[in-house]
């Protein structure tokens, strides 16, 4: 403890200096604004400055990169609060209640919330991976194909419980989404399916297009369709501050995401989204008013906007301590490393002290200036509602259309973007929630490769699922799960007392 | 008026592009910026050694060298894009062995190919970076020779893993398993990087992969260098051997870097191309550059760069149409 006490002390020492400060900053600040841009995310962010950090040193390098990782995170819930765009695809869930708060005149204490959240999490989750990362890292790597598939198909249960309307309706756009999913090359053989000779559909149509699309140009369609226009928002300045209740139904949504966002960054892929979805799913499971979701519930922002910052922090574990790409973020920062001459691997951490513990008293700092940038910002966002919707509207679909094409430069994102725009607003005319698309599109890829990799690493038997203690025990807690909902949906049918007072409601209406 | 302009402007704009491209043609080459594709994101092998090189060429060339990465479809957007893009050399491609891979896999499953590999004019070979055979630490292989022994032993139960089905890093397996008449297991991932997690967390068995990437892991005592691909030992693992000593010269592959133009680039264009590669890999910001990436130089240009990418082609399509269509069980 004492060590790593000095250790911290050493790190604070760089991190405190004002080069290292200022990059921090930048990082912060550029991840802010690629969070809040609809489409472009931290993967975007980073690649795009990845060049221009060649000149600095490793740590300053490093510590901007990690800025805008983080950063991102805290300013991709704005857009989804305020015009239901998903900055980025980790904020996917706070679309559904955020939006809803902002409807309800609460888009101050949404964003409030969102970054008070991020800022605990994200402080939180840096002491966790100081203290823990060389023992989980390892745990980490266990993950393999069948723990990632037994995770995924937790993930998939998730859907059902997505929305507040119909089951059948959520499903079905859950399998929509999956079949969406489907549509890209085929990883283990190479073929490619749905592609129509449009060599960019080989990627598959991406999360991006998909969730811009059907949240934020679905979301300006809708509403420029109905009659009366809705009422400009005049959010007063009593208004930007949560709630005494508010602040209550949040204490603890914000501590389960920073413990379940943090173990589910550390596994390697790009567990920052599915740790904001599985963190929704938990809070509505346990809320005693699930009604209240989707209808702008606090704890459907402050729980996965939370997680998905601790996931952040997660995803540096196997990172820092093992020099192993966990994922498509560190594996940028990895090749950052590498063109300063720092060769990442399980040494790093004893090679490259100031490297490293520079590295996590920047996360200190950084999550600090963060709160301290946001914070204010709530203000100056909120009277993005003021805007009229004349003007409001045609912008927010130019942010779209720059931000989808800005990921790969491909004018082929957009089209789809646009097509799903319509999709979805013709399934919001009809009553579908469009939530389980976007997560049955992003789930299916993953699950699609983790179960055919587990599959070949077993050649093809299926009990490799249940022989792996990891996926086994995921597996067993899958299978409760379902079986505790049957049974509950079953007793509520034999339950013939319940069905008397429905009949009656029936008859007298 | 408002509505006429807005129509009139852009139509205007082509024309006055369109007459001024036949004077451009006659300017000295280069009279404005060049730039060089990567086909690939940020951060990949193609483009940290992308950077350095359009940084030595724009000091030869005098002109702005800037690099655009196209990604998509393991590579096949950026290439089809410089494949068709205007033969002036102001579109430059730097491409990976995989560029002729994608035609060859296009190929075996019958669909139009994105393009072909006789679509660009070589230019010259920038590194050439022989993958390694690595595996764990705790693994019972010591030598090369133990792992193939054992392979034949037990066909098709030892895994690896690789960057995905017909990249660079399948192949290179490939092309050992047909030269030792071996038979392994596929577990296709989706990156390099992920293979090498696999690797490491003992999903999979072994893995081909370049070394400055598991360099630092071997160093901790993590993983085992068995053998490499190259026609000479990798300079940072002297005591490794290559596949070549160990009897199966057919198994010689690498991953190697190439600057390429659209087909039909003017000679002299091409060859103040090739003059400003070869000064570029000279320059000692590059060499330092490349240094750090523990990647070596191989620098090839006219000729003997056209020999070589025949070679390394032709033998990669033999291992494509080996491996053949996958099956679905």
């Amino acid at each position: 403890m004492a060590e790593t006490l000095q250790n911290l002390g050493l790190g604070f020492s760089i991190a405190l200096q004002p080069a290292v400060l200022l990059y921090a900053f930048v990082g912060c600040v550029v991840g802010t604004l690629v969070g809040v841009l609809p489409g472009v995310g931290p993967l975007a962010g980073i690649s795009l400055l990845l060049p221009a950090t060649f000149g600095l040193t490793a740590t300053n390098a490093i510590v901007m990169l990690a800025g805008i990782y983080y950063g991102a995170m805290y300013g991709g819930s704005t857009t989804s609060i305020l015009m239901r765009i998903p900055g980025e695809a980790a904020s996917v869930m706070t679309c559904i209640d955020g939006y809803a708060m902002a409807r309800k005149g609460r888009a101050g204490a949404a964003l409030a919330i969102a970054a008070i959240g991020s800022f605990v999490a994200g402080t939180v989750s840096v002491v966790a991976l100081m203290l823990l990362a060389p023992p989980l890292a390892s745990f980490a790597l266990r993950f393999g194909p069948p723990e990632y598939f037994a995770l995924l198909l937790l993930g998939l249960l998730v859907l059902a419980y997505m929305s507040g309307g119909s089951m059948v309706k959520s499903l079905a756009m859950a399998v929509l989404g999956l079949l969406l999913g489907m549509i890209g090359i085929d990883q283990m053989s190479g073929y490619f399916r749905f592609s129509y000779g449009i060599v960019e559909l080989g990627d598959g149509l991406g999360v991006v297009p998909i969730a811009v699309g059907l949240f934020g140009i679905a979301e300006v369609l809708a509403t420029a369709g109905q009659e009366v226009p809705p009422q400009v928002l005049k959010p007063k300045l009593r208004d930007l501050l949560p709630s005494r209740q508010e602040w209550r139904d949040s204490v603890m949504p914000i501590g389960r995401g920073t413990v379940l966002g943090f173990l589910i960054g550390i596994i390697p892929g790009s567990a920052h989204i599915i740790s904001s979805f599985v963190s929704y799913a938990v809070e509505r499971r346990l809320s005693r008013h699930p009604e209240e979701f989707g209808q702008g519930a606090v704890a459907g922002v402050a729980g996965p906007e939370s997680a998905n910052n601790s996931a952040t922090s997660g995803a540096f574990v196997p990172m820092l301590a093992l020099g192993v790409p966990s994922g498509p973020i560190p594996a940028v920062m990895l090749a950052a490393l590498m063109v300063h001459g720092v060769s990442p691997g399980p040494l790093l951490i004893k090679e490259q002290p100031e490297l490293f513990w520079g590295f996590i008293a920047s996360m200190y700092v950084g999550n600090l200036m963060l709160l301290a940038l946001n914070l204010p910002m709530v203000g100056i966002f909120v009277n993005v509602l003021r805007v009229p919707y004349s003007l409001l509207y045609p912008s927010i679909i130019m942010f779209c259309v720059v931000g989808v094409y800005a990921v790969n430069g491909s004018v082929v994102d957009v089209g789809i973007a646009i097509v799903m725009g319509a999709l979805g607003y013709i399934l919001r005319k009809l009553g579908f929630e469009t939530a389980p698309i976007v997560l049955g599109a992003i789930l299916a890829p993953m699950i699609e490769l983790a179960l055919r990799q587990s599959l070949a690493m077993s050649d093809g038997q299926y009990t490799i699922f249940v022989s792996r203690p990891i996926s086994g025990t995921l597996l067993a807690f899958g299978a409760a799960l379902v079986l505790l909902n049957l049974v509950s949906w079953m007793a509520r049918g034999l339950d013939w007392r319940r069905r008397i007072p429905l009949d009656e409601k029936g008859e007298n209406s | 008026m408002t509505r006429l302009r807005l129509v009139l402007l852009p139509l205007l704009s082509i024309v006055a592009v369109a007459i001024a491209q036949p004077v451009a043609a006659q300017e000295p080459y280069p009279s404005r910026p060049i730039s060089l594709v990567v086909p690939f994101p940020p951060g990949g092998v193609a483009d940290l050694t992308a950077r350095p090189v359009a940084g030595a060429m724009e000091k030869v060339l005098k002109q702005p060298v800037g690099v655009v990465n196209k990604t998509g479809a393991a590579g096949a957007v950026g290439m089809q894009f410089v494949a068709t893009s205007k033969p002036d050399g102001y579109t430059l491609l730097l491409a990976l062995s995989s560029i002729s891979i994608i035609p060859e896999a296009d190929k075996l499953f019958g669909r139009p190919p994105a393009f072909t590999v006789d679509q660009f004019a070589p230019v010259a070979l920038i590194s050439a970076d022989p993958t390694i055979l690595v595996v764990r630490a705790e693994s019972p292989w010591k030598t090369a020779k133990e792992f193939i022994d054992d392979a034949k032993k037990r066909p098709g139960q030892i895994s690896f893993s690789s960057s995905g089905i017909y990249g660079t890093l399948h192949m290179a397996m490939e092309l050992l398993s047909n030269a030792a008449g071996i038979k392994l297991r596929h577990v296709p991932y989706g990156g390099a990087g992920p293979a090498l997690t696999a690797l490491l967390g003992g999903h999979v068995d072994a893995l081909a992969s370049g070394p400055a990437v598991v360099l630092p892991q071997i160093k901790a005592g993590k993983l085992r260098a068995l053998a490499g691909w190259g026609d000479k030992r990798v300079a940072a693992l002297p005591e490794i051997p290559t596949f070549k000593e160990l009897g199966y010269p057919e198994a010689e592959f690498y991953i190697w870097a190439g600057l390429f133009a659209p087909k039909g680039t003017p000679e002299p264009v091409l060859a103040k191309l090739r003059e400003a590669a070869r000064v570029g890999v000279a320059d000692p910001e590059f060499k330092s550059a490349m240094d750090k990436l523990e990647t070596p130089i191989t620098f090839k240009q006219g000729a003997e760069f056209q020999k070589f990418f025949e070679t390394d082609a032709h033998r990669l399509a033999e291992g494509v149409r080996k491996v053949g269509r996958i099956e679905q069980k």
